[in-house]
């Protein structure tokens, strides 16, 4: 571990404490920028995306705030799973992602058991592998959910993910292909819940395929992204998690350390300590609902806060 | 490297691997369907076309330059519109698959009835048949092997494009490709592609050898 | 399903850059395509034995899915543009290679005597006999293997370098037809304009065929 991580490290576990005890503002408590500075950012910065919507509108966020800043940069959308986009950040193709950081831990370290914040926020720095950073994370948070619709819950009672266990072997489970194997899916169902499904189905990640199976009763349990306005929708139940399986995902960035310099590290704060979860829920809306580009609704709600 | 083949190797043996819903066995079954249905629905809907254009000579430029139209027809963006019009279905599949191979088979199958000799027609006007009897007695059985060339080339394009299938939630050989990719698991990507292919082979040469008991006793110019 | 047409001029920008993009994937796997088969395919047309080996490797790289190629090429090649040109170079050397091995087969036996009779070297015949000799049949490749790589490249969308392709993520994530009609116009199109400017080029390269040239060479595309 070299000594940028550690410091980063310190700084998340000092404001760890505080972050815990307060519910609004936290994010400003920390993460004022003032990491290392080794890095430069002065070649400009590739920014990768994963394969949704959110993490687009995230993508082009960043972009704008860092183009505000006097940093260049290039977007890559799309470009797939975590399991992809993380290893190209790791080999150099791209320099920075729009991360989530329950599911990034759980990506860098499978025994990882924090699920709070500013622990999370403490395990990913020491996790991080070499070469990379995880700068403080937003106060907007989209977490991974289990959804079933209204139906599905009278039908058999479901209120929690452990109510899953008493219709084992019943239902179907759709999800993106890559849940199949991650702990925040199947894995840690059956582990922390005891919970086994019918079957499994290779949907996408909160998109079209996942919701369009579970409005037509192809699937009955579905993974969605609390952002999403399709379950205020269709009034799809997300069922409570007792256990806390399902970790905080507040949005962080994922760093090439080489390119992370201050001028970068202040810019995504101030962008971090500006989105909040309904405005991000709202640019979903906008971009999914209302078909605006994701780079255009990043842009308009980047100069109505003053950050673009 | 090696260690990738290692792992193939035990991948594509293993008993469970080829077992259950969403086994080998069953994946390969899936893959066979969407492309059986699609190879013979297309045939369908191009060999009467194809023939209608050779034997009448009308719509030949149509003919020539529909398979060039068929391969810069991106199957990605058709599978996407069909889904988007349709919804959830099997629908995409096979609309794009046939969208796929009917302009081989169409091109194919004019090629073969244009390169029937005219004076062998002509013969066979001088005999006494009419047009539907030398469309179906003298420029058909002529045609044949290139029609079924065109039948082989289009089946071989619509196996190893099955795989798309899986980008709309289905199943088939392309479940391997599609979630190897989502979950950075190389080998499941590397059985499947590889299952594919020898799918596609196969397929080709069981065409191929059909073809070759078709024109059995056929001198092998007529091959 | 509507159409917005609104959407076009809206995006004329994304539209361009994206061709480009399109085309920055697909031209090189052509050239890298023809640098690799030129080769091979002259391999195979000199030793017969390795014949049978060369034309039924490329013909089992085309059976393998493209996507598969592209994840496979991941660890090689990383999560970039070449990545997407290799997976695609493969896939045009089966017509390429076939192609070029057919033309120089049809080149006249006479042409290459004639050229040997007045001692020009082996390499020159090739060069300046044989090759140019071949050059409608290379050519009818050429124009499939273009095609064929434009039509593609968006299937290089899943690792984000599908060029237009990109625009059918888009629209499917989002459930929005627009942009994906966009993307398979301009596919068609772009795919179209190729075409007709390969046709324009080999007019200017063959003098010799013209007049005749066009008979022959839709005969020769039919056959590729």
């Amino acid at each position: 571990m070299n000594r940028r991580t550690v410091l980063t490290a310190l700084l998340a576990g000092a404001s760890a404490p505080l972050l815990a005890s307060c519910s609004s503002g936290i994010t400003s408590l920390k993460g004022d920028g003032a990491g290392g500075d080794s890095g430069n950012s002065s070649g400009g910065l590739t920014i990768g995306t994963a394969n949704f919507t959110e993490n687009q509108i995230l993508g082009y966020l960043y972009a704008g705030v860092l183009n505000a800043a006097g940093v260049k940069t290039t977007v890559k959308p799309n470009l797939g799973s975590r399991e992809i986009v993380v290893p190209a950040l790791r080999s150099g193709d791209i320099d920075l992602l729009p991360e989530y950081q329950g599911s990034l831990l759980l990506y860098l370290d499978k025994k990882a058991t924090e699920t709070e914040a500013g622990a999370m926020q403490n395990a990913l720095a020491t996790v991080v592998p070499d070469g990379l950073e995880v700068l403080p994370y937003a106060a907007a948070e989209d977490r991974d959910s289990f959804a079933v619709t209204q139906e599905t819950a009278d039908r058999y009672g479901l209120k929690t993910l452990a109510d899953l266990r008493k219709v084992n072997g019943k239902l179907v489970f759709g999800a993106a292909a890559e849940m199949k194997k991650r702990v925040v899916g199947v894995v840690g169902l059956k582990d922390q819940y005891g919970v086994e499904f019918k079957e499994f189905k290779a949907l996408d990640s909160s998109g079209p395929l996942v919701k369009g199976a579970l409005k037509k009763g192809d699937i009955d349990v579905a993974n969605v992204f609390t952002t999403d306005v399709d379950i205020v929708e269709n009034g799809w139940v997300l069922l409570a998690d007792p256990k806390n399986l399902i970790p905080a995902q507040h949005i962080v960035p994922l760093i090439a350390s080489r390119k992370a310099d201050s001028k970068v590290r202040k810019a995504l704060a101030r962008l971090g300590n500006t989105l909040t979860t309904p405005q991000l829920t709202e640019l979903n809306r906008l971009v999914d609902k209302e078909k605006r580009d994701p780079d255009r609704v990043a842009d308009a709600w980047l100069k109505k806060h003053k950050l673009g | 490297m090696l260690e990738l083949l290692k792992n193939l190797a035990s991948w594509l043996t293993s008993p469970a691997q080829w077992s259950g819903p969403e086994g080998i066995a069953t994946r390969v079954l899936e893959h066979l369907e969407y492309s059986v249905l699609a190879t013979l629905a297309a045939a369908v809907i191009a060999l009467p076309i194809g023939l209608l254009i050779g034997h009448t000579g009308r719509g030949a430029f149509l003919a020539v330059n529909l398979s060039s139209f068929g391969r810069a027809l991106p199957t990605v963006g058709l599978v996407t519109l069909v889904f988007l019009a349709g919804g959830l279905s099997v629908w995409p599949v096979y609309v794009s698959l046939v969208a796929l191979a009917v302009p081989v088979i169409i091109t194919n199958t004019y090629a073969g009835m244009a390169a029937v000799d005219p004076e062998v027609k002509d013969a066979a006007k001088g005999v006494g048949l009419r047009g539907r009897q030398i469309l179906w007695q003298v420029e058909l059985p002529l045609a044949l092997p290139l029609i079924m060339t065109g039948v082989r080339l289009a089946t071989v394009q619509v196996v190893a494009t099955a795989t798309i299938a899986a980008y709309v939630s289905f199943g088939g050989l392309g479940r391997y490709v599609f979630d190897g990719l989502a979950q950075r698991d190389l080998v499941q990507v590397l059985g499947g592609a590889a299952l594919v292919a020898v799918l596609a082979v196969a397929a080709d040469l069981a065409l191929g050898g059909l073809t070759r008991l078709l024109f059995r006793g056929r001198p092998a110019a007529a091959r | 399903m509507t159409i917005e047409w609104g959407w076009f001029p809206d995006h004329a920008d994304e539209m361009t850059r994206l061709t480009a993009d399109h085309l920055a994937t697909a031209v090189p796997a052509v050239l890298l395509g023809l640098l690799i088969a030129l080769p091979l395919a002259v391999l195979a047309h000199r030793v017969r034995p390795l014949r049978g080996f060369v034309l039924g490797a490329s013909n089992i790289l085309y059976t393998i899915p493209s996507l598969a190629f592209f994840v496979l090429l991941l660890p090689i090649t990383g999560l970039t543009r070449t990545t997407a040109i290799v997976g695609l170079t493969a896939y045009t050397l089966v017509v390429l290679v076939r192609n070029t091995v057919e033309g120089l087969d049809a080149v006249p036996v006479k042409a290459r005597e004639a050229s040997k009779a007045m001692g020009t070297k082996p390499l020159r015949t090739l060069l300046t006999v044989e090759l140019p000799l071949a050059l409608p049949v290379i050519m009818a490749g050429v124009r499939v293997a273009t095609v064929m790589s434009i039509s593609l490249v968006s299937v290089a969308s899943y690792i984000g370098y599908g060029g237009l392709g990109q625009l059918f993520t888009d629209g499917f994530q989002r459930n929005y037809p627009t942009p994906v009609i966009a993307g398979v116009i301009l596919t068609l199109l772009l795919a179209l304009v190729a075409d007709a400017l390969l046709v324009t080029v080999q007019w200017l390269c063959t003098p010799w065929r013209r007049g005749t040239s066009r008979q022959r060479t839709s005969k020769l595309w039919k056959r590729a």
